[in-house]
Parts: structure tokens; sequence; C-alpha cells
């Protein structure tokens, strides 16, 4: 795939995240899904523009790695972001089924297989 | 609500990755079946994100930036399949685990004329425990190929589908996904799904 030309940014990506990294953060999965919260459309005006995108963007429930590559930001920035969102009750964040969970609720991640498996077929 | 969105609770995101060697075909696999815009599919994956011993090693280089492709498919049943190519070239092995991390199962995409190329990735879904499944993408529909020599020749376990998949047809690709969400199962509940 060939490289795309990217202009030089006027802001370090990290510097939108005040130089966090996230790392002490609990990691977002890529395919988290995030939905804004009425309060989120309320606190819109007060947020920044990046944090106003995001609640602009998933008023329909959008993944992580989704709002990444529209708003062009490392997944890194998006996660730091997404979890400050979250700590203000603008966005909620779905997470997914993880293994850990599959352990303790087999018949749950069966069920969820079964949901795949009709999905798909019925595409 | 009032908005006619559903609740985030009630969609639930799902994911299948899709490995192979560097122009296998997983780009187009990904493409044939996703509902959003292949060049919407591009993602800057930071090495900060991937933990603390990378930056200790990589020294000041902090960031890499990596095609990423990824697709959107949604479920009548509630749910949105994602589909993550994994980057093909070695260098981006480094993000395979957390690409992995929860999927629900794995295609193997495999080019008879370069086989070797996916041999790092049915080691790394066998040594997860992720359930995969074989691909052999039929290049303008040859058939090189017989699936057992393919079996054979990468030592994959009979109990791992082994299957045909042009990638650039859409219904290959669904049949394809089938088979992981089967084997999955099987490997769940231990009896073949009806």
């Amino acid at each position: 795939m060939a490289e795309r030309y990217q202009p030089a940014r006027l802001v370090r990506p990290y510097a939108i995240t005040g130089g966090r990294s996230g790392t002490d953060l609990p990691l977002i999965e890529l395919e988290a899904l995030v939905c804004s919260t009425p309060q989120g459309q309320q606190m819109r005006s007060e947020l920044r523009w990046e944090d106003a995108r995001i609640v602009d963007m998933a008023t329909a429930p959008l993944a992580v790695i989704e709002l990444s590559a529209k708003l062009d930001l490392a997944v890194g920035v998006v996660r730091v972001l997404l979890s400050d969102l979250s700590d203000k009750g603008a966005i909620e964040i779905t997470t997914p089924l993880t293994a850990e969970d599959r352990d303790m609720d087999s018949a749950a991640y069966t069920d969820l297989l079964n949901r795949v498996l009709d999905g798909i077929r019925s595409l | 609500m009032g908005l006619g969105r559903s609740k985030p609770t009630e969609l639930i995101p799902v994911k299948i990755v899709v490995a192979g060697g560097f122009g296998v075909g997983k780009t187009t696999f990904v493409t044939a079946i996703s509902e959003i815009d292949p060049l919407g599919s591009e993602a800057i994956i930071t090495q900060a994100s991937y933990g603390v011993d990378e930056l200790a090693v990589g020294g000041d280089k902090t960031t890499t930036t990596v095609a990423m492709d990824f697709g959107r498919i949604s479920l009548k049943t509630g749910l949105i399949l994602y589909l993550f190519g994994t980057p093909g070239q070695d260098r981006f092995h480094f993000m395979w685990p957390e690409l992995a991390r929860g999927a629900i199962g794995a295609v193997v995409l495999v080019d008879t004329r370069r086989l070797a190329s996916c041999f790092a990735a049915v080691d790394f879904f066998e040594k997860r425990g992720t359930p995969f499944v074989v691909a052999v993408n039929t290049f303008h529909g040859k058939r090189l190929h017989d699936l057992e020599e393919v079996r054979e020749a990468l030592q994959i376990p009979l109990v791992v589908p082994v299957v045909y998949c042009d990638a650039r047809e859409k219904g290959d690709v669904q049949q394809t996904l089938v088979e992981v969400a089967e084997h999955a199962l099987t490997r769940v509940t231990g009896s073949v799904p009806g």
C-alpha cells in the first residue's frame, strides 16, 4: 500500500493529551464501541475541539479504531481523550467480551458465538 | 432517548483477525465484505500505546505510522463485527498480540505460491489458542493445490478447517467467516454446530 502524504502537524500528537501516553489507564480495545451520551451533547460547547468532534461523531456507536482513523489521530492519543470523556460522563464505552470473561461464563460466550454465526449467515 | 439511536449496551462489538503474509490479499478480503469505505481505514498506531517495554527498547522513537486495514459488518443479531487485517511486514509483528486480544477467531490467508509467508501467523494463533481457519486464496479463481496438500505442507491439525476462498468474492469471504464462527463454537461446545 502506498504511503499517504501527510502534511506536517501544527500540534504534536501527544500535546493534545498534555503529554500523557495513557499507559497508566486501562487499555480500551480497538473495537470497543464509543457512544456519546445526552450529557455529552449538553456539555459539547465546553469541550475542546477534538473532544467535541468525538461527541459529534459518536452519536451512533463507533469503534475506537474508526474514531482514530476519522480524526487522523494515533490510537494512543484517542484512548487518552476517550478515557477523560468517559470520566466526565460525556460518552459510554462498550467493551467486547475478552478471553477472561469467556472462562467465567462460557454459556454467555456460546450464545455470543451463535449470534455471530447467525449474523454472518444472514448477510 | 428520543433520538432513535440505540443505547451502546444494545450493540456488542466482536472481532475477527485476518492474518497472512504481505500481499496475500488481506486488504482485498476485508474490503470485499466491509460496509465502510476502505479509504477511511488507515490509522496511526503509536508504539507508546503498546506498553513501556517497546519504548525502552526503541529509544526515543515513539511513533510508527501503520496502514491498518479494518472493516465493519453490522450483523442483524445486534452485533458489530470488526475485521482487522494484520500488517503483513515482519516489523509490525509487535502489533499482533493487541489485534488478537479478544478476537473470537482468525483467518490465515494463504498464497500457495508463497506458503512460507503464513508460517508466522499459523504459529502465532496456535500458541495463543485463538481458533483459526486457513483460507487458500484462489487468485483469479485458480485452485493450484489440493487443500489436503496445503494442510500437510503447513502441518495444520485435522480439526482446523482449510478452505478455498477467492478474496475478491463477497460470498467466499462470507463463507470463510462462517467457518471461523463454526470452528470457534466447536472449540467452546465440543460439538459441531447445526
